[in-house]
């Protein structure tokens, strides 16, 4: 080694960096955005082209197309009156209960088109359960609320094992097993919300529909619920609508972000995507500035 | 146009931003105090700056708890997320360069009242620690104003101030014979060494402009990949 190299190289170790190792990432590491679906599967659940619902003349969303991936969860969000619940009710064909509601676009469920001709809307809501806002259980007791679908589609086993398994699933055997003829009534608000995704599992469902699940729970309650979404995950699929931002954060894979659109004069207003991606990046780095205002609450 | 709302949050983040930008202020004065004193051997100033670190010391703590309260009150998304995690990198990077204008400043009295300087070595010195402070004003603007640019371009500052430490080292190798001129060499490549990390510093300072703006994180300069970064 030449005397001038070595000297060349002792100057580049002397302005090297010392210890603290700041020096050592690779370059360009990104830090966002993997890629979709990372915790499930890439298996789709539902795709949605194009879909539109209307009720009446009035459009209530419209050009939606997006695809919920199997085991994740995946938060519908965005301000009052965007069609996230109309989005949402589409999915298992609750809409099908409202006269004047029309649903355009196509919709695939595994594949295979939702609102075919062939298609039992019954069998649909036991394959695609709902929870709703405020927890709606019968006038019953605790056994029979969760017994009661299973009974009616006929299912086989032994009902007590059903309904353990599905209180269990429901993270709310431990609190009931003493009580299960007590009315369902007597449960507190979160109990009561547990008892209907109980219900909702009992008849052995694969997609779990939530339409703000939380919302009338205290933060307790809500705790329960989400500890519940992300174990329910494993078996089942759920899409969420939630006003609860840190709500999506904490439990969503994938987060859409709808938006109220209006006509010139204002006189109709429906929703539409602005964003659909991974929920890292939606509450990280979003790319559309409207997503990036409203999940910072930076607009009313 | 919706209305805009967190009005006071929004106040609150340009207020904790403000405040640890001014943090590179200190520094500069700093480092200002900390050259005159190398410059004039004036030990009197050099302890003055090391008391005086306490206040780029406290500027830490008062941005690391306002950010903790942040992120525990508002629960910052998006931007302001990123701003936050970058505003603690940033906060970090000043108090180091605090540390590092003490640990200059503990050299002076070791360098001796009336060393057999070599005036060349201590031109160097002197044009680095200028070099430095135009890359810390550099790396302030770049970040207030989210300019990745002006963030990139403090790479080509900090290799003016790399080529000068590496000069700094051959003047050391030749600067004679006598256990002073050693002693005396030792100590300012050690100065030397202090100013080529505050440029370091800079670029990250420079790197989390463009995490913020860019929601990726890059190093600009890799001494673990030394080829030639493509842009």
């Amino acid at each position: 080694m030449t005397e001038e190299r070595r000297e060349a190289e002792r100057g580049q170790a002397a302005q090297e960096p010392d210890g603290d190792g700041r020096r050592g990432l690779r370059r360009g590491i990104e830090v966002q955005h993997r890629d979709k679906a990372p915790q499930g599967s890439r298996e789709k659940v539902f795709e949605l082209k194009e879909l539109s619902v209307h009720y009446g003349d009035n459009p209530a969303v419209r050009g939606i197309s997006m695809e919920v991936f199997k085991h994740n969860v995946t938060a519908l969000i965005g301000p009052s009156g965007c069609g996230k619940s109309t989005l949402i009710r589409c999915l298992n064909r609750m809409n099908d209960l409202v006269p004047s509601a029309r649903v355009e676009g196509e919709l695939l469920y595994h594949g295979e088109d939702l609102y075919g001709s062939k298609v039992d809307p019954v069998q649909v809501r036991k394959m695609i359960g709902m929870v709703f806002q405020k927890p709606n259980p019968f006038p019953k007791s605790i056994y029979d609320n969760i017994a009661f679908g299973p009974r009616i589609l006929n299912m086989q086993g032994d009902m007590d094992e059903i309904v353990e398994k599905a209180l269990r699933r429901g993270a709310l055997w431990e609190e009931v097993k003493d009580r299960l003829d007590a009315n369902a009534y007597g449960l507190s608000g979160g109990q009561q919300q547990r008892l209907c995704i109980a219900r909702c599992i009992a008849v052995e469902p694969d997609t779990i529909l939530m339409d703000e699940p939380c919302s009338a729970l205290d933060p307790i309650s809500t705790g329960k619920i989400e500890d519940l979404i992300t174990e329910l995950k494993q078996d089942y699929s759920i899409v969420i609508v939630t006003h609860n931002m840190q709500q999506a954060a904490r439990v969503s894979d994938m987060t859409a972000f709808l938006i109220v659109e209006l006509t010139a004069d204002e006189k109709n207003r429906w929703g539409e995507i602005v964003e659909y991606d991974e929920t890292e990046k939606i509450f990280t780095n979003p790319s559309d500035r409207r997503t990036e205002d409203y999940v910072s609450g930076k607009v009313g | 146009m919706a209305e805009r709302t967190r009005i006071h949050y929004q106040a609150e983040l340009v207020e904790l931003e403000a405040h640890a930008l001014g943090g590179i202020d200190l520094v500069v004065e700093t480092l200002g105090r900390t050259l005159e004193a190398v410059q004039h051997r004036d030990v009197e100033l050099a302890e003055m700056v090391i008391a005086d670190d306490d206040r780029i010391d406290g500027r830490y703590l008062e941005v690391h708890q306002a950010i903790l309260t942040l992120l525990a009150r508002q629960a910052p998304v998006a931007t302001d997320l990123r701003l936050i995690a970058a505003l603690l990198h940033l906060i970090k990077s000043i108090e180091r360069m605090g540390d590092q204008c003490v640990n200059i400043a503990k050299l002076i009295p070791l360098a001796g009242h009336e060393p057999p300087l070599d005036e060349a070595m201590l031109r160097d010195i002197v044009t680095m620690a200028k070099q430095v402070k135009g890359l810390l004003s550099q790396a302030k603007q770049a970040f207030a104003t989210r300019d990745v640019e002006l963030a990139r371009d403090l790479v080509r500052g900090d290799d003016v101030v790399d080529n000068l430490n590496r000069e700094c080292f051959r003047r050391a190798i030749e600067i004679g014979d006598t256990q002073d001129q050693r002693e005396w060499a030792m100590t300012m490549l050690l100065v030397a060494r202090a100013l080529e990390r505050m440029g370091d510093n800079a670029v990250d300072i420079g790197e989390q402009t463009a995490f913020v703006v860019t929601g990726l994180f890059e190093e600009f300069e890799d001494a673990s990949h030394p080829q030639p970064a493509a842009r």
